[in-house]
This record gives structure tokens, C-alpha cells and sequence, in this order.
């Protein structure tokens, strides 16, 4: 494994595009405007692509190059290209009724990632891995998860729902990126994949919500209709 | 030829308290060039403090001793700092050892303080007011200030500048980690709130949604310049912190001659001019933000130190 003998510079390299995209989670927390929320997901998978590069450089795997075009091409540009036509068309512009105002969601997200801290350093203890980056990849991997699934539980409309769920996987591939960079080529492919259906599934769903129930908002879809 | 210990020490408070308002005059007049009009002269900080104190002071009817003793606390709390803080020399001086950066933090809470207690005392409704923004205000700083402290000292393994500082300038890879990167951004939001900037502060003073000056509207004559020079000096503190044991360590006397001190005030002067640059171009892209939304920069300044203590701990 790779990472027992990282030198500084590389851990730096990694620790700088892990917290950075780290960073943009919380520009997605700390926003009102749907758009800002596509534009930081951009930023963030291209930081991750790099990563991903870095690590496919340092480590000798070439195969991890072809994974960066791959995130850059499909997570930085196809998958915001789709939400924004999906923002386009709907006539919602910006987060109206939050459960938590931004500031208390960035408060919040803040001590998530210290309770991410502390899981990674039990984890790391446990399983006595050597490595600093070890627990920097898990916090982060863990704290994106986290910030993910806040984004789910207090964002009402469906264009956030989905970012969170991209957010999440984000998390988990920028994890799987530094922890495990040996995954075959064809996991990541399809997971790609996945991620370009789970948009385009949401597209038309959301379509359907527009047109049968006027709303895109799940604090209006509560109610049973008959 | 080296200076004794208490010179520099004199050194640097003078420097403090002379060349605040030249900081001042120079924000107000670069403020007012970006908007390409001409504005006033840069040393007009000075002239007014110079009108000032030729004026009559006039105190309120309802007003006790706290109105008149405040400004004097407001004003010695200001002198006292630069002695805790690296200014000029980048090495401990007599009574620096009087208090660390939390004694420092706490000297300069002091002075807000005792203009906070007058604002009450004056009995004009503005004064009321503006004390209560401020107390809302530093009620929202204080967490991000104290994480900043302890993030510093968990970077430094000390609580006192001169140590940061001599970290910093020793090693680039700290410099560039990003626990210390955190701290300058968390550092940077607690400097805008505290020397009344955008977004929390409104630019054009006098107006319904005042804080420092709702506080000290009943002020005149030399009471009034005591307190206007207090914050003057207290910007011109909070940007040397920020300078000298955040962002730009270097170029600092280090041995304390005539000719150093002389060099190290010049880039002390260039130094500010970078920040003060930055800070204007915050102040002309930023609007005030509404009242109910003051939380959000603070939040984001505590979540900052939050990230640096964790990435202290990470690497």
C-alpha cells in the first residue's frame, strides 16, 4: 500500500485538494441560491479529479488517469450541465423555506466534522495504520457524507435533495480515491454511470412533480391527496 | 548601535499611537479613489483630532462618572496592548510577559466594554441601541476569537505572539498548512467585525443603522477625539496581529537598532497597505448585510477555526 510511505510533499498535495473540496461542501451549506450549489459540485469534483490524478501519479497507477477524465468530464461538466437545465426550467431560483438558516447549517456542519475527526481517529487507532493521511482522508470522506445527509434532511427543494445525495457520493469516491486507489477501472465506470442516471431519472421525476403537483418542494408534497 | 530594552518597548506604543490615524485617513481616502471621487487628505484623521480637542465638552444632565471615565479606559486599554504584542522588534520587551494573547484579547474587550457601559449611562435612546447591537456582536465573535486562540496554540504549542511568530518564520511548511490558513481566513471575518467594516458595519456613519457611532453620540470636544483615537488605535492593533503574527511574519527588527526600528516601521507600513488594500476592495463589492444576517459571516468565521483545528490536528 502506498500510503505507508507518502512523503510530506504528497501528503500536503492531498490534504490541500481533500480540504479544499472540504470547503466547497460548506459553500453548498452556507448558500442560498440553487446555482451556487451546482457551481461549487463543479468545483469540487474537478478538485477531486486532480486528487485522483495526484494520486494516480504518485502511486504509479495509470489507469487512476483515466478515472480523473472520466470525474472531470462527467461530475464536473455533464452532471452540473444537466442540473442547471433542470434549475433552468423550473421556477425556483434560491432555498426559500430552510429548516435551518445557513449560519446555523455551517455551525452545525462545523461539529459534524469534528465528530468525523474523532470516528477517524478511533478507526485509525484501532487499525493502527500508520499514516496521518489516513485519518485526514477519513474525516473527510466521512464529514462530506455527513454534510451530505444534512443537506438531505434540511433542504426542502428537489434540485438540493439530489446535490446532497451527489455530495454523499462525492465523499465516498474522494475517500475510495486516496484510501483504496488500486479499484478496478470498471467499479468506478459504473458507478459513473449510475450517477448519470440517478440525474436524469431526477429530471424527469422532477418534470412530473412540475406538471402533477405544481411543486418541487417536499414541504408541499406532505399531504395525501385522494 | 542598539537601543535599550525600555526604548524600544516606548518605541513601540508611540508608533502605535501616532500612526493610527495615518492608517485611517489612508482606508477613508483609497475608499473614496476607487469610487473615483477625490476624498479627504490622508492625514485628515489628525486634523480632526486636533479639532477635537480644542472643542468644549458638553455631558448630558443624566449622565454619571461612568460617561466621563470611559473614554480614559478606552484609551489606556489601547496603550497598554502594543506592549503585549510584537510591533516593531519581533523579541519580548519589558512587561510583555504582563499577559498572553487571551490577556491581550482581554485588555481590548475592555476597552469596548467601558464605551459600551457609556453608551448606556448617556441615556440617549442611540446609545441604548448601539450598545445592545454591540453586545449582540461580540456575543457572535467571542466563540470564533477563543477557537482562533486555541487553534493558534495548538499550532504553536504556546499562547504567546512572539512564539507564532518565530514559528511561522522559521518553517514554510506550517506556513502552508492548512490549519494555519484556516486561522488567517477565521482571523481575517473577526478583523472586519472588529474594526467596523462591510458587511456588518455600515460605511457611511451617522445613520438608523449605526453601532460604534450610536454608542458615542453624545460625546464632544476632547472626550470624543479620546474615543475616536482609541479605535483608530484599536484597527491599527488588530491589523498589526493580523500582520505580524498571521499572515506577514517577516521584516521585523530583530536586534532593535536606531536604522531597524526605522525599516521595520516602513514595513509595518507596506504591510498594512496590502491588508487595508484588501479590506477596501471587500468594503466597494460587499453590501451591509440585513440585521437578522449578521450571524453569517461569524458562523462562517467559527466554522473556519473549527476547520483549523481539525486540520491542526490532521497533519
Amino acid at each position: 500500500m502506498f500510503l505507508a510511505h507518502v512523503n510530506p510533499l504528497q501528503a500536503s498535495i492531498f490534504s490541500s485538494l481533500a480540504v479544499v473540496s472540504l470547503l466547497l461542501t460548506f459553500v453548498m451549506l452556507g448558500s442560498h441560491w440553487l446555482r451556487n450549489y451546482v457551481f461549487a459540485f463543479a468545483a469540487q469534483s474537478w478538485m477531486i479529479a486532480a486528487l485522483s490524478a495526484c494520486v494516480g501519479y504518485f502511486a504509479g497507477y495509470p489507469e487512476l488517469y483515466m478515472i480523473a477524465v472520466l470525474t472531470a468530464l462527467f461530475r464536473g461538466l455533464v452532471l452540473p450541465y444537466l442540473l442547471l437545465r433542470i434549475i433552468g426550467r423550473l421556477n425556483v431560483k434560491r432555498e426559500l423555506h430552510a429548516v435551518l438558516q445557513p449560519s446555523s447549517s455551517l455551525v452545525i456542519g462545523a461539529f459534524l466534522v469534528m465528530f468525523a475527526f474523532v470516528i477517524a481517529n478511533h478507526m485509525n487507532s484501532q487499525s493502527l495504520l500508520a499514516s496521518r493521511v489516513v485519518v485526514m482522508a477519513l474525516t473527510i470522506m466521512l464529514s462530506m457524507k455527513f454534510l451530505g445527509f444534512l443537506m438531505l434532511t434540511v433542504r426542502d427543494e428537489a434540485v438540493s435533495q439530489i446535490l446532497g445525495l451527489l455530495v454523499l457520493e462525492n465523499g465516498i469516491f474522494l475517500g475510495s480515491q486516496i484510501l483504496v486507489p488500486g479499484m478496478p477501472l470498471l467499479i468506478e465506470i459504473v458507478i459513473l454511470f449510475d450517477l448519470l442516471i440517478v440525474v436524469a431519472c431526477f429530471g424527469m421525476l422532477v418534470r412530473f412533480l412540475v406538471v402533477h403537483a405544481g411543486t418541487t418542494s417536499s414541504r408541499q408534497l406532505n399531504r395525501l391527496v385522494g | 548601535m542598539t537601543l535599550p530594552n525600555v526604548i524600544l518597548q516606548i518605541c513601540q506604543v508611540l508608533c502605535v499611537l501616532l500612526l493610527a490615524p495615518l492608517l485611517q485617513g489612508f482606508i477613508l481616502k483609497a475608499e473614496e479613489r476607487i469610487q473615483r471621487s477625490r476624498g479627504p487628505s490622508i492625514i485628515q484623521p489628525y486634523r480632526d483630532l486636533w479639532k477635537l480637542f480644542h472643542k468644549q465638552s458638553v455631558v448630558p444632565e443624566s449622565a454619571s462618572w461612568i460617561y466621563l471615565i470611559a473614554p480614559l479606559i478606552a484609551f489606556t486599554a489601547m496603550l497598554i496592548v502594543p506592549i503585549l504584542i510584537p510591533v516593531l522588534t519581533d523579541r519580548p520587551l519589558p512587561q510583555s510577559d504582563m499577559g498572553d494573547m487571551l490577556g491581550g484579547g482581554m485588555v481590548l474587550t475592555l476597552g469596548s466594554f467601558a464605551i459600551i457601559l457609556a453608551g448606556l449611562d448617556s441615556g440617549n435612546v442611540y446609545g441604548g441601541i448601539g450598545s445592545s447591537r454591540a453586545v449582540m456582536l461580540a456575543i457572535l465573535a467571542e466563540p470564533t476569537l477563543i477557537l482562533v486562540l486555541v487553534g493558534i496554540s495548538l499550532l504553536a504549542k504556546a499562547m504567546l505572539p512572539f512564539v507564532v511568530n518565530h514559528l511561522l518564520l522559521g518553517s514554510l511548511s506550517i506556513y502552508w498548512s492548512p490549519a494555519h490558513l484556516f486561522l488567517i481566513l477565521a482571523f481575517f471575518v473577526l478583523l472586519l467585525v472588529e474594526t467596523d467594516r462591510l458587511p456588518i458595519h455600515s460605511p457611511t456613519h451617522l445613520e438608523i443603522y449605526m453601532i460604534d457611532e450610536a454608542r458615542i453620540l453624545e460625546y464632544s470636544g476632547p472626550l470624543l477625539a479620546l474615543l475616536k483615537w482609541a479605535s483608530m488605535m484599536k484597527q491599527f492593533i488588530l491589523y498589526t496581529i493580523f500582520c505580524n503574527v498571521f499572515v506577514l511574519p517577516w521584516g521585523m527588527s530583530q536586534i532593535g537598532t536606531p536604522l531597524g526600528e526605522i525599516g521595520s516601521i516602513v514595513s509595518l507600513l507596506a504591510k498594512f497597505l496590502l491588508v487595508a488594500l484588501v479590506v477596501i476592495v471587500i468594503e466597494t463589492v460587499q453590501s451591509r448585510l440585513r440585521f437578522y444576517r449578521y450571524q453569517e459571516p461569524l458562523a462562517a468565521g467559527f466554522m473556519f477555526a473549527v476547520l483549523a483545528i481539525v486540520s491542526s490536528q490532521l497533519l
